[in-house]
């Protein structure tokens, strides 16, 4: 894949996030910096499988370029999605970004241990949630190179 | 024999009688051989027993087997020796009733001379109401540690909890702000004016809050602490409000101590901050020292020249989002002076602050030295 491809196709996002409020947060900052980009939302854990495994009315679903997982969720949180994810051969390269309000130590330390690519915190301040979105675009949908996948 | 025995013990009786009812606690007499040779009331009461009972019979029938052979091993050892370190420091055990029933007793020996040899006097306190007394602030000292770790987790957990609606509300409400301010009314950009004020301002508080309770909950272990690098590395926090304001900072030579080293930056940190902020026009100076005190630990001083505190609010400035101006003058929430208080004490000294309104405040802590200079 070029940087000229890249830029005609749209990148796709997948969001798993419970709070409707950090989804449609997430969805203006991201709007703000890149409104090419398609952003999917997943309420849950079991939803966010379900997209990625295209199961359960979601065989549609395209397959993200970045996961960002929020950790505390109902049903399977973003800790066992993330073990799925990196368990599973043909899911574990889709680049997951830990972004959640936990600064515990030993949510960190486990999210690594778990092969997350990048742990982020949800800045309390709306001004650098913003700015946040935009490293997060310009770093991974700009800057890093992703591994090429059929569909 | 047993005649000379029985007549001398009549002897005895008649001439300490009088000595061992004047006691106020329970007295027993007893013979190298252990058994008991005279008691008085009190005894005959709290065991339960008549004295005719007792007389001639073993101390170990109301004194728990193994004890009484040791004590009277003990006591009759060396008179002196043994016995000094004994008398007026109690010996703590059980004593067993007539019933079989226990209690706890606290025994005092000391040697009584007699023409039938050494003897051991042994006066026996019932310490029931004491054991009780004691197990119970025992379990209140518990519990008290257990519900004030319970309040640290829960400031913790609420402030940390209500970050999350919080950070709903404010982040809105500066949508809202933004996207809406001009459009609507003039009353209506008051109102959000309002509302991203106090959504904002009360997200402060939360993360003050946190940060009050975390010097509680993440509070790391007391080690040796180079004091010079602890300021340093506030002194660097501080680097942009040292510039803005021109403050001139300066140090002697500080010492190790014994401190959790990131407390003690945030301590350097909130006291070289404040005397920076409250400040006149001219120059801000702050000087930091430490001097010892009774060769065991040290005493730092921040001093200023800044604005000064009127001596009726020494005690107030180190209370929980306590402040003494106006959000227009100076901002803040008044958590940091509490903060410092809070550090001060998890390492087991004082602040204290001496201080005239225009003449510049000395803000004083104590810290344990580091062990290797002890």
């Amino acid at each position: 894949m070029n940087n000229g491809e890249r830029k005609e196709k749209p990148m796709q996002v997948l969001l798993v996030e419970d709070s409707p409020g950090d989804v449609r947060l997430t969805r203006e900052a991201f709007q703000q910096t890149n409104p090419a980009m398609r952003l999917h939302v997943a309420a849950d854990g079991v939803e966010a499988m379900a997209f990625l495994r295209q199961e359960d009315g979601k065989e549609d679903a395209p397959r993200p370029d970045l996961i960002l997982l929020d950790l505390n969720m109902p049903k399977m949180d973003g800790r066992q999605v993330l073990a799925h994810i990196k368990a599973d051969e043909n899911l574990k390269t889709i680049p997951t970004v830990i972004l959640t309000t936990s600064e515990a130590d030993i949510d960190i330390a486990k999210s690594y241990q778990l092969n997350a690519n990048c742990y982020l915190n949800k800045p309390v301040e709306l001004d650098a949630f913003e700015n946040l979105v935009k490293s997060i675009n310009e770093f991974w949908l700009t800057m890093a190179k992703l591994p090429q996948h059929e569909n | 024999m047993r005649k000379t025995a029985e007549r001398r013990l009549a002897q005895m009786e008649g001439r300490y009688r009088g000595l061992l009812e004047a006691a106020p606690d329970a007295m027993v007499v007893v013979n190298p051989a252990g058994e008991i040779v005279l008691l008085n009331v009190q005894a005959e009461k709290q065991f339960g027993y008549r004295r005719d009972e007792l007389v001639g019979q073993r101390v170990k029938n109301i004194i728990p087997e193994g004890f009484a052979e040791r004590l009277i091993a003990d006591a009759l050892r060396s008179a002196e020796d043994a016995l000094a370190q004994q008398i007026g420091t109690g010996i703590e055990l059980s004593g067993r009733r007539k019933d079989g029933s226990e209690f706890p007793i606290e025994n005092m020996l000391s040697p009584l001379a007699s023409v039938e040899g050494t003897l051991v006097t042994a006066a026996v306190r019932d310490i029931t109401t004491r054991k009780k007394a004691e197990a119970s602030l025992l379990e209140k000292v518990e519990e008290l540690n257990r519900s004030n770790e319970e309040l640290g987790q829960f400031a913790y957990i609420a402030s940390h909890d209500l970050q999350e609606p919080l950070r709903m509300v404010a982040s809105y409400t500066q949508l809202l702000s933004r996207r809406y301010k001009g459009k609507l009314d003039s009353d209506a950009d008051e109102f959000i004016a309002f509302a991203v004020d106090g959504a904002s301002r009360m997200q402060r508080l939360i993360q003050d809050l946190l940060a009050y309770s975390r010097v509680g909950t993440k509070g790391k272990e007391l080690l040796d602490t180079s004091g010079e690098e602890a300021l340093q590395h506030a002194l660097v926090n501080l680097r942009g409000a040292i510039e803005a304001s021109g403050a001139q900072v300066t140090h002697d030579a500080l010492p190790d101590v014994l401190a959790d080293e990131m407390q003690l930056i945030q301590l350097f940190q909130n006291l070289v901050g404040n005397a920076i902020k409250y400040q006149r026009a001219e120059t801000p100076r702050v000087h930091i020292s430490a001097v010892r005190k009774d060769g065991k630990e040290w005493i730092f001083s921040v001093q200023d020249n800044g604005l000064g505190i009127d001596s009726q609010y020494f005690e107030k400035i180190f209370g929980m989002f306590q402040r003494l101006h106006k959000r227009e003058e100076f901002a803040g929430t008044g958590i940091g002076l509490a903060i410092c208080k809070k550090i001060a004490e998890r390492h087991g000294g004082t602040i204290t602050v001496e201080s005239q309104v225009g003449q510049g405040s000395t803000f004083r802590f104590a810290l344990a030295g580091s062990q290797d200079k002890l």
